[in-house]
């Protein structure tokens, strides 16, 4: 086992029996797959039976820590959580970040891997003594935040909890889990746990975990924290994430009214207060929202949660992504409205980006006489509550069909509905528009969970101005490439995507933490291999659970029909062009021209 | 003037490196570079081709000749322009091009602005190289001989302000006014910089800088970044009429032009 950084261990537990067993994990597997992420892909394959329904007890859930959760280092409390999702029938893995992340690894594991079905709601505690299962059924039906507070309340000091919502006891396949108020949200994790009759996991440290070189990691902490305090992180310290908003219908790259167009009339009213000013006071009850908080995950010094409150005095976490979901994909201007809605999956435990992304879908369907749904109509607010009420609630046939996701309802709805559903792999778009980011679009296309911004983080080459956004070629494929490796390194260390910029030279740089942590010799060139391990182990998962050519690939509203941009140019993203491109990363992937690796390739992952 | 042409300064560019890279703005494909042999030429960005005249003073059908061979097979057609230009528009540029792109049947577009033919700031279709080359063999060197053989469209001044993008930021053709004299380079010296809009988002808005879109006056995006006290450094990025994003500082603006200055980091 290396010097520091791991206990080795993963705790696998089956709920059904309420038994668990800690399995050794060997040192190459640390190595080959790091933590969260990668590891997470490892244990997935290992421990899942291949084509098992996702909802099913043999599915399984696992959180799974990291080399770095529980050192000085900013952003490190971080865990994934991963398992097949109910949404894509494929990989998804989620990351959040709380002290759920430092208790849970010192519990003494690297992962709790939970499978089975408990005989009721249960709470499912692990600590230093071991496992237990409790009845949760007066938990039923309560809010994660409610359940999170109620637990703690009962299990007293030291335990830290996950927890879902109604949505996920309901089994609505984007039910999220959450923990401290963050949220390990996309793919349906939180329906995963209701399948298993699971209401939370609460787990408490009982042990320490050692550093190979505790020096040169406090050395590292330090100047990690100078650099996450400079001009790299000023946008998420000082705005957040909805910084983007206005940035983005500026460019033509914010995807409204179920990507009918790429720019918002009512951006502006939604963006919020400006930046601080010089003395970092923050401007209030601009346009109806007020900024009135600002807070950190553990062990962050960036601080990029920004809380509004409404004018009904609704309080919620504002970021961009659930903004663009609730807001301009729906038509939506008004901010009172979004942050309600936004604390409405809050409370219910959905995915704001899927739960806005099929209700965008339902408002066209109903715009066209697809859905009975005269009161869902694009920028009615209350149609948007309503929905998410009635998704919530599983209370209407329409609700019910909604709680499915776009890609499963436009099957029910038929017609061309899913030519507009706006997902990959069944995964709902997030808030960048491929017609305008070319190597964006590539990322979306092929990567493992499907539309995902945070596994492939092709914008920022679209974004840099070394290449045209609208011109999608090798160029774009190359930066998708390198895009997703750093995301696939940064997602196992973990260390948060925020950070990402104060690194110059980012795999040598991690490769030295690693290396202070565990006491391997890593080097840069040795995470670049990682992190396309990890990348390939996605896929080859995904391709024994199912995984068929026509996955990687666009809705084809995307591929016909062209914008145009301010400037007149007009930005198409042809299936030509999407072909190409994806024919190109495949090849640099090392991949058949159908996309699947070869047999020596498949041995080389460790996954047998 | 004592200096070449293409040295000359101009609100910070030399007027020959700011032609390349309007020319680059414009048409987003490469640019050529004509020099006679052995001619000093001011620092150019690294992606331009310099091609080598093989003939001195055989005038522009040679210079013509040599861009185009230059250009065969990189590109089908090719914007000409001379290296005095310090008010060509990206636009003039694009609305001349679009004549042969629109017309199959034309080989050249041929503006006739401000009382004359510019054939240095006119638009040819690159298969006319062999032409050009055979006429300059045959010493038959003013431009007038190569239209003698192809298919011209000319375009009047009412014809090139018919475009009401062209007519809203170059309404007096501007475009083609070249620099001959001393007094041709002090009056365009006196000129100021273009005026351009301005808008900053995110944590770039701050104080005076926020507050929607600016009016300023500037000839390239480290021009208007400097007119905000912005650092723009890697962690911003310049927008270009919502469309080309670019990190170069020398990239020039145009009358006309809005810039947006974001955070290179979009991540959410």
């Amino acid at each position: 086992m290396p010097a520091g950084g791991y206990f080795g261990r993963v705790l696998v537990v089956d709920v059904t029996s309420g038994t668990g067993l800690s399995r050794p994990l060997p040192d190459s597997v640390l190595r080959g797959y790091i933590g969260g992420s990668g590891l997470g892909t490892w244990l997935l394959y290992q421990l899942g039976t291949p084509g098992a329904d996702p909802l099913g007890p043999r599915a399984p859930l696992a959180f799974v820590f990291s080399p770095l959760v529980g050192t000085p280092l900013t952003t490190s409390a971080k865990f994934a959580v991963v398992a097949k999702s109910p949404l894509t029938g494929m990989l998804t893995d989620a990351l959040a970040s709380s002290q759920f992340a430092i208790a849970g690894k010192l519990t003494g594991h690297d992962s709790i891997v939970i499978h089975g079905r408990a005989p009721e709601l249960s709470v499912l505690l692990v600590d230093g003594d071991g496992i237990r299962l409790i009845r949760a059924a007066h938990l039923a039906g309560l809010t994660a935040a409610d359940t999170d507070r109620r637990l703690r309340g009962e299990l007293g000091r030291g335990w830290r909890v996950a927890a879902i919502g109604p949505a996920g006891e309901r089994g609505i396949r984007y039910a999220t889990i959450s923990h401290d108020g963050r949220h390990a949200g996309r793919g349906g994790l939180g329906a995963v746990m209701g399948a298993k009759n699971l209401k939370a996991v609460a787990v408490r440290a009982g042990t320490k975990v050692a550093t190979a070189d505790p020096a040169a990691v406090l050395a590292a902490a330090r100047d990690l924290r100078e650099r996450s305090f400079g001009p790299a992180t000023a946008k998420y310290r000082e705005l957040g994430t909805l910084a983007n908003l206005l940035a983005f219908n500026a460019i033509s790259a914010l995807p409204t009214r179920n990507f009918q167009a790429a720019t918002f009339d009512g951006a502006t009213e939604l963006a919020g207060p400006p930046a601080a000013d010089a003395t970092g006071d923050v401007p209030e009850d601009v346009a109806g929202l007020r900024r009135v908080a600002r807070s950190s995950c553990a062990s962050c010094t960036i601080g990029c949660e920004h809380i509004y409150r409404s004018r009904g005095g609704k309080q919620a976490r504002v970021e961009y992504e659930n903004v663009f979901a609730l807001g301009p994909m729906c038509g939506v201007s008004d901010p009172d409205a979004v942050l309600e809605a936004s604390a409405r999956c809050d409370e219910l435990g959905i995915d704001t980006i899927s739960a806005g992304g099929t209700i965008a879908w339902a408002m066209e369907c109903a715009e066209r006489g697809l859905i009975d749904a005269p009161w869902l109509r694009f920028g009615d607010s209350a149609g948007l509550l309503r929905a998410l009420d009635e998704i919530g609630g599983l209370s209407t046939p329409l609700g019910s069909l909604l709680a499915e996701g776009s890609r499963r309802a436009s099957r029910t709805v038929g017609a061309d509905s899913a030519s507009f559903a706006s997902h990959v792999k069944g995964l709902e778009m997030p808030g960048y528009e491929p017609r305008t980011l070319h190597a964006m679009a590539l990322g979306l296309a092929v990567n493992a969970r499907g539309a995902d911004h945070n596994r492939s983080g092709a914008y920022e080459a679209d974004l840099s101005g070394d290449l045209d956004r609208l011109d999608g070629g090798d160029a774009h494929v190359a930066a998708a490439i390198e895009t997703e490796d750093r995301a696939a390194v940064m997602d196992s260390l973990i260390l948060c995507k925020f950070l990402r910029g104060v690194f110059s030279d980012p795999f040598t740089e991690w490769a030295g933490l690693l290396s202070a942590v565990t006491g391997w010799e890593v080097s840069g060139g040795e995470l670049h291999e990682t992190a396309r391990r990890i990348v390939m182990a996605k896929r080859v998962y995904n391709i024994r659970e199912g995984w068929q050519p026509a996955d990687d690939w666009l809705p084809e509203r995307l591929l016909i029909e062209p914008l145009t941009l301010p400037s007149g140019r007009v930005a198409a993203l042809t299936a030509d062009r999407l072909r190409a491109m994806i024919d190109s990363y495949y090849k640099l992937r090392g991949l058949d021209p159908e996309g699947r690796p070869d047999l020596a390739t498949v041995d080389d992952l460790g996954l047998a | 003037m004592g200096t070449p042409k293409a040295a000359l300064e101009w609100h910070g560019s030399t007027l020959l490196d700011r032609t390349v890279r309007i020319l680059a703005r414009a048409t987003n494909g490469p640019v050529v570079v004509v020099r006679a042999a052995g001619q000093d030429l001011p620092q150019l960005p690294e992606w331009v081709v310099v091609a080598d005249d093989p003939l001195e003073g055989k005038g522009p059908v040679q210079g013509i000749a040599a861009g185009l061979a230059a250009l065969t097979g990189r590109a089908d057609i090719a914007f000409i322009s001379s290296t005095d230009l310090p008010f060509l528009h990206p636009v003039f540029i694009q609305s001349v091009a679009r004549v042969l792109k629109d017309d199959e049947g034309t080989d050249v577009a041929l503006p006739v602005a401000r009382g004359y033919k510019q054939p240095l700031a006119a638009a040819y279709r690159v298969s006319l190289a062999g032409a050009a080359e055979r006429l300059v063999k045959e010493d038959r060197l003013r431009p007038a001989f190569l239209f003698d053989e192809c298919r011209v469209a000319t375009l009047d001044d009412a014809e090139l302000t018919r475009d009401p993008l062209l007519a809203a930021v170059d309404p007096d053709l501007d475009s083609v006014l070249n620099v001959n004299t001393p007094a041709d380079y002090a009056a365009a010296r006196a000129r100021p910089a273009p005026e351009v809009t301005v808008q900053l988002f995110g944590t770039l808005a701050r104080g005076g800088n926020a507050g929607g879109r600016h009016a300023v006056r500037a000839a390239t995006v480290g021009g208007a970044a400097d007119a905000f006290t912005l650092v723009f450094d890697r962690h911003v990025t310049a927008v270009l009429n919502g469309d080309q994003i670019t990190r170069d500082p020398a990239t020039p603006l145009a009358a006309g032009d809005t810039v947006y200055f974001l955070s290179a980091d979009a991540g959410g």
